[in-house]
């Protein structure tokens, strides 16, 4: 299962710069592709094309977002553990720790490189504890 | 790509530098799931019999549990296995921190090396993409700096498991560091990685893991986490010591309830038991010939888990793990360390009878640093001191330390010199079956292994289950697979149904009673452990009961497979039989293991907690073979057949 680059792509490289994994490949102004083994389906290639070239797993076209308005995650300190799940599972890396909270010293998890995240909502789903949700700006 | 499992593992030749992509069937990880039943399977087959542990014919596997990654809790362990130098036989450690996600990340259940390289190399992995580095600039610089230095190089995401100068010396004590100073310390595997001159395992991965049912995994991981946050107030650090003064003047006592320790280890860590096992009879004393009436809480005070935790700046989580017994202390010397934990506080302290905490802190850094097991390395200090009290050792031999119980001084300068190799450091530094044979002059008597292996903090006297797995096991002097306290917390009656349940009050002389029921028990520890081991669990999620930590339904959740808890607990025991027959084949007599006299109450003790007391060490060892269908003599599994099939037990 992975998205898919369609015959629209005119090689500007905007999802080789932002796919986490680095599983586009193409030469600069021709079309690119996506190596399935690689793709990790996080949509940001999608959201990111200005030409509406890329399809997700099911063959839906993915819809151009204005970078300044993806979903970003936001935490539950009341519902979080510090498992670090979160952490482990953001492709971007844009997670890290908080300093020690004074009552029990549990770190939480914030979003830490706000720039660098892809919106793709992988911390919400791998969260054991259904601390996290997507916020952000609507379309 | 299966479910749960990636499906493949990397092969890499240091000697050739080929690096080759293998996969696995899902046939093979419903036999052996993965982790360290994946290594067993694939080294036993590997390893060629009589192989150089410290050769190029060993090969080293790191290796990620089933669960690990797939919102399981308490799935942050990887394992690191290989023939052990330090025993000769099978061996494996693991650690959790971060690493054990990181190896599933970049597309894979394990990575093994074979052969040795000419010069100093690390691996580094992006996500499928491969290679070995030059790492003649990390050589000699200590786990933590050599991590940094990676972490620096190859970006945030980059996780590091390396070796410390230990490993570099081909020290048998060696192990293997990941996240500063969490170790896979156990079996001496760090100088396998050290005579292979891999420096270190550089994994930057982020691929998704597959899984078959993640909604009902969160589901039992929310019931789960119900039980983590239970968090009654407990009684302050000093006065738990007197919990444990309570159990040792008691005639009878509880079946436990993992619970308990649960609500300490959150609330201290393993720490909470540096006071209370010595004054109940279950942590060793000066070098296992005191007691706890050599150790009482007035001398201990200074190790009680308040002063511990009072240098704990925060809580440390092991990926997955919702608990967080670990913490990040900050001492005069380190501005962050990991916080020592019981069985360093333990070895390093009443074993070598140092009550000084500052020192014991920074030792626990140092070594960590240096990539040494703590446990072997205070195994070591102390019988070094009970040799040079005994005139075996001189100060012309210690090059001057004055080697006596409690000279905190001393015990901080000989680890030191174990570290460095330097001097009496040289002779030690390879554990105390091997100092011994240097030493000679009946130096012997003084070392207190299993099979070459340092034993634990965890004394057979009190709880017989350990001194059983530490000499019957195929990794003999380990405390992590089993003990009679580990069935009581473990309630696995709860899920297989013929598993007998223990009496919830009896006299304390029943637990050295040899009877089959506590073979059973024992070899249900066994399987079940072997089953976390593969899945990757953590040992304190387990503490929760089995009722409690959903370890069966996470694993059906996550593979899409169907089985019952005594499927997996008879796999379990296929687990333990092919390492007990790769020690076969490697020339280890299991009924040749044995325990020095004083770990076994030979002879018993005058005074303290377990005064009195005798383990019937042969007997139960029979019983506990018997029940895995090998011979209850001799320790072998048969030559052909399937081996459970002869179990006497419901499984």
């Amino acid at each position: 299962m992975s998205h898919h680059i369609g015959e629209t792509c005119d090689g500007c490289g905007a999802c080789v710069r932002m796919c986490p994994t680095g599983a586009v490949t193409g030469a600069k102004k021709t079309r690119h592709a996506i190596a399935a083994e690689l793709c990790i389906e996080c949509g940001a290639c999608g959201r990111i094309c200005p030409r509406g070239a890329v399809t997700d797993a099911f063959g839906i076209p993915c819809e151009a977002v204005r970078r300044s308005a993806w979903d970003k995650p936001r935490f539950d300190a009341g519902r979080c553990v510090s498992c670090g799940i979160c952490i482990d599972a953001c492709p971007a890396r844009c997670l890290g720790l908080s300093e020690a909270l004074q009552r029990e010293r549990h770190a939480l998890p914030f979003l830490a490189e706000e720039k660098n995240c892809l919106g793709c909502g992988f911390c919400v789903r791998e969260c054991p504890m259904m601390a996290i949700s997507m916020e952000g700006l609507k379309k | 790509m299966g479910k749960g499992y990636m499906g493949k593992i990397l092969r890499v030749d240091l000697g050739t530098r080929e690096i080759r992509e293998g996969a696995l069937p899902e046939a093979f990880y419903e036999r052996h799931l993965a982790g360290q039943g994946l290594a067993a399977r694939l080294l036993s087959e590997e390893i060629p019999a009589g192989a150089d542990p410290r050769g190029p014919g060993n090969v080293l596997a790191f290796a990620a549990g089933i669960l690990t990654g797939t919102g399981s809790l308490f799935a942050g362990r990887w394992t690191v296995a290989g023939k052990s130098p330090l025993t000769g036989g099978w061996g494996d450690a693991n650690a959790g921190g971060t690493f054990a996600p990181a190896i599933k990340r970049c597309g894979y259940d394990a990575i093994l090396f074979r052969g040795a390289s000419e010069a100093p190399v690390y691996l580094y992995v992006r996500n499928g993409s491969a290679e070995l580095r030059d790492a003649a600039d990390l050589w000699g610089r200590d786990t933590t700096d050599a991590e940094e230095a990676l972490a620096a190089r190859h970006g945030p995401g980059a996780r590091v498991a390396a070796i410390g100068p230990a490993g570099e010396k081909r020290s048998l004590l060696a192990g293997i560091s990941n996240d500063r100073g969490r170790i896979a310390a156990r079996s001496g595997l760090g100088a396998v990685m050290g005579s292979k001159q891999l420096k270190a395992v550089v994994l930057d991965g982020n691929l998704r893991i597959p899984v078959h049912d993640r909604s009902e995994i969160k589901r039992l991981s929310e019931g789960c986490n119900r039980w983590v946050r239970l968090q009654p107030p407990f009684l302050p650090g000093p006065a738990a010591a007197y919990v444990g003064s309570l159990m040792r003047m008691l005639p009878m006592q509880m079946a436990q309830d993992g619970l308990l320790y649960k609500i300490l280890l959150k609330k201290w860590g393993t720490v909470s038991m540096n006071q209370m096992s010595v004054e109940m009879g279950d942590a060793p004393v000066r070098n296992w010939l005191g007691s706890s009436a050599d150790w009482p809480p007035a001398k201990s005070l200074s190790v009680n888990p308040d002063a511990v935790i009072a240098r704990e700046q925060r809580k440390y989580h092991c990926y997955s793990c919702p608990l967080g017994c670990g913490g990040i202390c900050r001492t005069a010397r380190f501005a962050e360390t990991h916080k020592p934990e019981y069985e360093t506080v333990l070895a390093l302290g009443a074993l070598c009878m140092n009550g000084d905490l500052d020192s014991i802190c920074d030792l626990n850094e140092r070594l960590n640093r240096a990539g040494m097991d703590t446990i072997s390395a205070g195994g070591t200090v102390a019988f070094a001191i009970e040799c040079y009290e005994n005139g075996l050792l001189t100060k012309a031999d210690t090059d001057g330390l004055d080697l006596t119980w409690g000279n905190t001084a001393a015990v901080v300068a000989l680890v030191g010199k174990m570290i460095s190799r330097e001097g009496i450091g040289d002779l030690l530094a390879d554990g105390t079956r091997a100092a011994a044979a240097r030493i000679g002059k009946g130096a012997e008597q003084f070392a207190v292994h299993a099979g070459g292996q340092e034993l634990p903090m965890h004394d057979g006297r009190n709880d017989p289950g350990y001194a059983l797995h530490y000499a019957a096991e195929p990794t003999p002097g380990r405390h992590t697979l089993g003990s009679q306290m580990y069935y009581e917390m473990f309630q696995l009656w709860r899920k297989a149904k013929d598993l007998p349940s223990p009496a919830p009050l009896y006299f304390k002389g029943r637990k050295y009673d040899p009877s089959p029921e506590k073979a059973v028990m024992a070899a249900a520890c066994t399987r079940y452990m072997n089953v976390a081991n593969g899945a990757g669990l953590c040992l304190f999620g387990l503490f929760l009961g089995a009722h409690r930590i959903p370890v069966f339904d996470w694993l059906n959740a996550a593979t899409g497979w169907q089985r019952s808890p005594e499927e997996y607990l008879a796999l379990g025991g296929e687990i333990q039989t092919i390492k007990q027959r790769f020690n076969i084949a490697h020339g280890i007599d299991p009924a040749s293991v044995s325990l020095p006299g004083r770990a076994l109450g030979r002879p018993p003790q005058q005074e303290g907690a377990n005064r009195g007391r005798t383990v019937e060490i042969e007997e139960m060892r029979g019983g506990y073979w018997r029940e895995f269908g090998w011979d209850p003599q001799t320790g072998r599994p048969p030559e052909t057949g399937k081996a459970e099939s002869g179990s006497s037990s419901a499984m």
